[in-house]
């Protein structure tokens, strides 16, 4: 059960002068169910495109089931990104696709599947996400929820192996996002696949994580279950997942502010 | 500032490697291909031919006033005619292609980009630079030559028509010197450079759209300078063009 098949080795991460990771080690195995939480800006989304094998770390290395991922060649990698799935922030949609397009696409680019197949897929995934009657709408055409729901069946399509969602409940109504919850929770548990979430809501996030990690100012603090979470002694985990207005993540804030007046930092 | 230039040139240039590259390993997805092709010039065709008829009429009008006095209207036709096919049509059209598809393009790409749909392709084990740069980029290339041709065909209708109300000269003797002066280097040249350009500026607004980052703002930076790059380079593919062809000519005509 337990093997890992996701590691970073001592990961840093800059954009030019910007420092936005340094020196992260993390292993997920098989069945994982890992929530990223951590302040705005503090690097949780490049620590999942780091995982996703999107963004190559500055020094460091990414371990995929074994390999390590920047030395594999391309056709390699994606044979290793196909047992990925992502849900991005934003969807990213393919907004000139209906959604039973968007979904048939990496069916139809990957895999050598037929016409009748990929159409079966697709009913599949649009029932299981509760959007059957918006099969031929294009993405701007449907709700942000639906839209939520359209990216993480486009990120199952695959019937990937490890699934990463970029703060699946941004945005949407508490209803909603518990729904949301609930799919991504119910399809982990069917397929057995391992999930890396990143999200804010601490409701959620004790709702869908077996292990919490915070990322905070370049450094990912492994928090445990939610349980151990609550109780832990870190005063900025403590800070965080309270949301205290006064405490150690604040008087950080200021004193960035005061040294360089709000320097642009990556999300 | 000179730095930045070199850097982004070179940029582009191995952008346009991993483009003929990714062209040469894969199979070439044809039915993407033709709906490029279609929309480029289905987007660009009135423009193309509104500005080829205009280009026509232009030189037609600026050789009038230089061939008059010498008594030489007679060869008006195939002065303008060459002069389009040569040098203005496929230098005017590349403009306007500029201003259509390569804003067009580089919008759309770096809008694909900064909206996360590119990572979402890699993400799914495709290959962005095989499903929707190469189609955009043989797009714009192939359709460059179908415009070059509506053009070129509206540039000496409206040739034509100056010839007869502005010169006043009738339409048979427009056209009978058009054979003898139009030959087939001065086809060659009109074609090597249409090809040129349409590869200068495919290249320039895909990189540019792929390259983008950082927003609405990005995307409006990414556009701009597609434009600007795109007539600069334009006009510099020109001149080299023309001066490789000098070169060439002279040594096999020596001439």
């Amino acid at each position: 059960m337990a093997s890992p098949v996701l590691e970073l080795k001592s990961v840093s991460l800059s954009f030019g002068e910007n420092k936005i990771l340094s020196d992260v080690s993390l292993v997920i195995n098989q069945g994982d169910v890992l929530v990223l939480m951590g302040p705005s800006g503090h690097g949780k989304s490049c620590l999942l495109k780091l995982l996703a094998g999107l963004l190559a770390p500055t020094r460091g290395e990414l371990i995929v089931e074994g390999h390590n991922f920047f030395s594999l060649t391309e056709i390699e990698r994606d044979v290793l990104r196909r047992k990925m799935g992502m849900l991005f922030q934003k969807n990213a949609l393919f907004d000139s696709l209906t959604s039973a397009e968007n979904i048939g696409f990496p069916l139809n680019e990957t895999t050598t599947l037929s016409n009748i197949e990929i159409e079966k897929r697709i009913s599949r995934f649009l029932t299981a996400v509760g959007l059957a009657e918006a099969r031929d709408r294009y993405p701007d055409e449907i709700s942000g929820g639906m839209q939520k729901r359209l990216g993480i069946a486009r990120a199952l399509a695959l019937d990937p192996q490890i699934i990463f969602y970029d703060d699946p409940t941004a945005g949407l109504d508490p209803i909603t996002s518990r729904k949301i919850m609930e799919l991504i929770i119910s399809l982990a548990r069917e397929q057995g696949t391992t999930v890396v979430a990143v999200t804010n809501d601490m409701n959620r996030a004790y709702q869908l994580g077996h292990k919490l990690a915070m990322v905070v100012d370049g450094e990912l603090i492994v928090t445990g279950t939610p349980e151990e979470t609550k109780q832990h002694k870190d005063p900025r985990v403590h800070q965080f997942i309270r949301g205290d207005l006064k405490g150690p993540l604040t008087a950080m804030l200021e004193s960035a502010d005061q040294n360089h007046d709000s320097g642009a930092r990556h999300d | 500032m000179i730095g930045a230039i070199f850097s982004e040139v070179g940029l582009t240039v191995l952008f346009l490697r991993d483009i003929v590259r990714t062209a040469v390993r894969n199979p070439i997805n044809g039915h993407l291909i033709a709906e490029q092709i279609v929309k480029v010039t289905q987007q660009s065709f009135a423009t193309t031919a509104l500005a080829g008829f205009f280009v026509g009429a232009i030189l037609t009008v600026q050789f009038t006033l230089q061939v008059k006095q010498f008594g030489a209207l007679g060869y008006l036709g195939g002065l303008a005619t060459s002069g389009t096919i040569r040098e203005v049509g496929p230098l005017l059209i590349a403009f306007m292609l500029s201003g259509k598809v390569g804003a067009f393009t580089s919008a759309e790409l770096g809008t694909m980009r900064v909206t996360e749909q590119i990572d979402a392709i890699r993400c799914l084990g495709a290959n962005p630079l095989l499903e929707i740069i190469l189609p955009r980029f043989i797009g714009i290339v192939i359709s460059s030559f179908f415009l070059l041709a509506i053009g070129l065909f509206m540039s000496i209708f409206g040739g034509l028509l100056m010839g007869v109300l502005f010169s006043g000269i009738n339409p048979d003797e427009y056209l009978r010197h058009i054979p003898t002066i139009v030959s087939l280097v001065s086809i060659a040249s009109g074609l090597i450079k249409c090809f040129v350009f349409a590869l200068v500026l495919a290249t320039i607004c895909t990189y540019k759209g792929y390259a983008t980052t950082g927003g609405a703002k990005g995307v409006g930076r990414a556009v701009v300078s597609t434009a600007v790059a795109t007539m600069v380079c334009i006009v510099i593919a020109d001149w080299f063009t023309s001066f490789i062809g000098d070169v060439v000519m002279f040594l096999f005509i020596g001439d």
